[in-house]
């Protein structure tokens, strides 16, 4: 299961966080993003290991300027609270899953 | 909603043997493409090399193919594949408001696209993007460029022009620009996107603009654009002997994999790209 992250406790979640965190940057309006939440919510019930969650843009413009969200679908890789990895756009399960691993 | 075995994308010799090849194996197909098939073969004055039709000109080839593919009764599907996205058991492809489902993928989209400016690889992701009304929001208040390359940029310019601060329109078209007021017009060749780590700048054959988005909307895209996460090498689809790309269900054929671009290669291609797509549908029957 994703969990939904705020501006309010971006810093708990995500940053404050020990080890792999993923944050998905995506709003309803955006086609890529809605094809990539399916298939980020079944690798985040394949790989308990790391910590999935998602941001919605449009309700969260903090978080998105802080990290310098240009483009969404956007994939933050988090390790121990900062930035290790971003990928942009729709990207198919098994290259995600190699993503993750990387920092696992 | 139906999902098809197998979804061949192009039109062209390499898709149209791919087609004919998967019906004859009984797979339900659909294939998108164009009434004339390819602008390049309908353009073809003569061909010696097809083995059978010495001396036939394009468009005569181009009749032989449509005979053929009536005769085996499919239908081409005229409309334009904007994108494709592996699902994981399936694949969505999106074309305009219509979204189709298939189990394997057949890419023979040919080798026609533009190639990228200077810097938009870099910028990608950093300002620089090919979907204006998905990023526009990220956009508000600041300033916006959008490189458009056909008609239905202008209404995207529209659409991100409410948001923005300020709209550059760089039409790569001759056309009457049906734009709102305020957007700016700009006659100019694009040369180069320049900044740190995101976009600043795009310099242009006789100005430069100051930009912190840029949309660049074309005609035709690249594979790795049409399939997200699809491996390229030396801007042509990197597949093995079988056609296989690096996303699995998904094979491609034709120029799209490399040179020569010749039409019997093409075809010959179709037909084993089509034949792996069937392998591959078989066994994930179970």
């Amino acid at each position: 299961m994703m969990k939904e992250i705020m501006d309010s406790n971006f810093k708990e979640e995500v940053q404050n966080q020990s080890g792999v965190v993923v944050v998905d940057f995506w709003a309803s309006w955006c086609g890529p993003c809605k094809m990539l939440s399916p298939v980020i919510e079944e690798l985040s019930n394949e790989m308990t290991i790391a910590k999935f969650t998602k941001v919605n843009v449009d309700e969260n413009p903090q978080s998105s300027q802080n990290f310098n969200i240009a483009s969404i679908p956007t994939l933050l890789v988090f390790k121990d609270g900062k930035v290790v990895d971003t990928m942009v756009g729709f990207r198919p399960k098994a290259e995600l899953e190699q993503l993750v691993k990387k920092y696992i | 909603m139906q999902r098809y075995d197998i979804a061949i994308i192009g039109s062209g010799p390499a898709g149209l043997s791919a087609a004919i090849n998967a019906k004859i194996r009984n797979k339900n197909i659909i294939i998108f493409g164009y009434e004339d098939f390819s602008s390049k073969l309908i353009k073809a004055p003569k061909i010696n090399n097809y083995l059978g039709f010495h001396g036939i000109s394009g468009l005569e080839l181009k009749e032989k193919f449509k005979e053929h593919i009536e005769a085996m009764n499919i239908e081409i599907t005229y409309e334009r594949v904007n994108n494709i996205y592996a699902m994981g058991e399936y694949f969505s492809i999106m074309v305009n408001e219509t979204i189709y489902e298939a189990k394997s993928v057949v890419v023979a989209t040919g080798i026609e696209y533009t190639k990228p400016l200077k810097g938009e690889e870099e910028f990608l992701g950093k300002g620089v993007g090919y979907c204006a009304t998905c990023d526009a929001p990220l956009y508000r208040n600041k300033i916006v460029t959008v490189i458009g390359y056909n008609k239905e940029a202008e209404e995207e310019a529209n659409y991100v022009s409410e948001l923005a601060s300020k709209l550059y329109y760089i039409p790569m078209y001759k056309s009457n620009y049906e734009l709102r007021d305020g957007i700016e017009i700009v006659q100019d060749k694009p040369m180069d996107i320049i900044g740190k780590d995101r976009v600043e700048k795009l310099i242009l054959s006789s100005r430069q603009l100051e930009t912190d988005g840029l949309f660049i909307l074309k005609d035709s895209i690249s594979p790795a654009q049409l399939v997200p996460g699809l491996l390229m090498e030396e801007g042509h689809i990197k597949v093995d002997r079988t056609m296989k790309t690096n996303i699995e269900g998904c094979f491609a054929a034709g120029d799209c994999i490399g040179r020569p671009y010749q039409y019997i290669k093409a075809s010959g291609e179709g037909l084993i790209a089509a034949l792996s797509a069937v392998s591959y549908v078989d066994s994930k029957r179970i």
